[in-house]
């Protein structure tokens, strides 16, 4: 539990700190910081019910995508604004971290279990985030 | 809105500038084509074409009896994300959009955007917190956090000195995670308290091209596909330039100890 919280809080700052270096304007900073504890609470929770980790990475970035255009409609500016931000806590630099540091220690069984990780979590980043813009493309084309 | 010949051209003009500024501080394709699109026929365009990809902005506008006029302009992107400029842009063809304003001042709006640059303070301050605060959220000790703020100043003063030298994306990345790499591991080697694993881990995040690729997925899926298969190669490249450059210093720092 206690855990939880520092990762938590750990990601509020993180993407806070993430949105300064893109960046954003001032009021944009907490909307964007609160984006980086969604998605990964978000992941948490569903990581805890589902049990793998492909479908929560897919569901918290969606989630995120989604919470980022409905700050961009009542803010008025780009939803890539906190797009970046909000799935940051997702990016799997430690995964990535852990297949480079196997690999060169010629742990070959470990470096392609952490570089599969590391893809995965792209992969499913980038389809939650797909996901979103192909549903909001249905809407406006009709 | 009529406008004269001349100020037709210095539209153009202008036009071209904004989505140069647009691509450069990091926007969507998509949101650069409908910028200029909207901010053509806000002007009296009858029918305006824009194509852009990311190394590329093009742009015909024809207005009622008028010939055609057709420009290009090479875009030379060095991937800053600045989206302070994104937003202020976007809100200068929003004003447009419902309110044209003469061609002069939108020149005078759009030079005083590229004349400001973000303050390097903010970026650094941004690093820092950044640096530190993901060394702590993959599982590291604050003392880690206080050395990837360290590391995450040195990562900020080599990108600003080779921006300056204008070295490419590339060979920036490779040395720059070299040498971050190569500084972790000394400083781990001195003080044994400190993980190098969560310190060089916090640091990848703030060089990660996280950004390059989600735009890339996003342009494909919206029917940009030119543009993001071009931003997907790039981040590729850059993502193995960066592994390349930690492992080199990882291998190093093995043989060392």
């Amino acid at each position: 539990m206690k855990d939880t919280i520092v990762q938590l809080l750990a990601a509020c700052i993180g993407s806070f700190g993430f949105a300064l270096v893109f960046g954003l304007h001032r009021r944009y900073l907490l909307p964007a910081a609160l984006g980086g504890v969604l998605s990964w609470g978000t992941f948490l929770a569903a990581k805890a019910w589902i049990g793998t980790e492909f479908l929560p990475c897919l569901i918290a970035s969606a989630l995120a995508v989604l919470y980022s255009e409905a700050m961009a409609r009542l803010l008025k500016t780009p939803a890539t604004l906190f797009v970046t931000p909000s799935v940051l806590p997702l990016v799997p630099g430690g995964s990535l971290y852990y297949a480079m540091s196997s690999a060169v220690r010629g742990e070959m069984l470990a470096a392609r279990a952490y570089g599969t990780t590391t893809l995965l979590y792209a992969l499913a980043i980038a389809a939650g985030i797909s996901f979103v813009v192909a549903c909001r493309e249905l809407r406006t084309k009709k | 809105m009529d406008i004269t010949r001349e100020d037709q051209i210095r539209l153009m003009n202008c036009m071209l500038d904004m989505g140069e500024l647009l691509l450069d501080a990091g926007a969507e394709i998509g949101r650069v084509e409908d910028t200029l699109s909207r901010m053509g026929a806000t002007y009296g365009a009858g029918r305006v074409d824009v194509f852009v990809i990311t190394s590329l902005i093009s742009v015909t506008m024809e207005f009622p009896d008028a010939e055609a006029m057709t420009e290009t302009r090479r875009v030379r992107s060095s991937a800053q994300t600045d989206f302070y400029r994104v937003d202020k842009l976007n809100t200068i063809s929003r004003r447009c959009c419902a309110e044209p304003m003469p061609v002069a001042e939108l020149r005078a709006q759009l030079d005083a955007i590229a004349a400001g640059h973000k303050p390097f303070g903010v970026i650094l301050a941004g690093s820092v917190i950044g640096g530190g605060s993901y060394a702590v959220f993959f599982g590291g000790t604050l003392c880690d956090a206080l050395a990837a703020a360290f590391f995450a100043v040195v990562i900020c003063q080599l990108q600003l000195y080779l921006g300056r030298t204008r070295v490419n994306t590339v060979a920036s990345n490779l040395v720059i995670s070299l040498l971050t790499g190569l500084g972790v591991g000394l400083c781990t080697a001195v003080f044994p308290a400190l993980h190098m694993d969560k310190i060089i881990i916090g640091d990848i995040m703030l060089l990660i091209p996280g950004l390059a690729m989600t735009n890339a997925i996003r342009n494909m899926l919206v029917g940009d596909t030119i543009s993001g298969v071009v931003r997907l190669a790039e981040s590729l490249i850059w993502a193995a330039a960066l592994a390349g450059g930690f492992m080199v210093a990882l291998t190093i720092v093995n043989a060392l100890h």
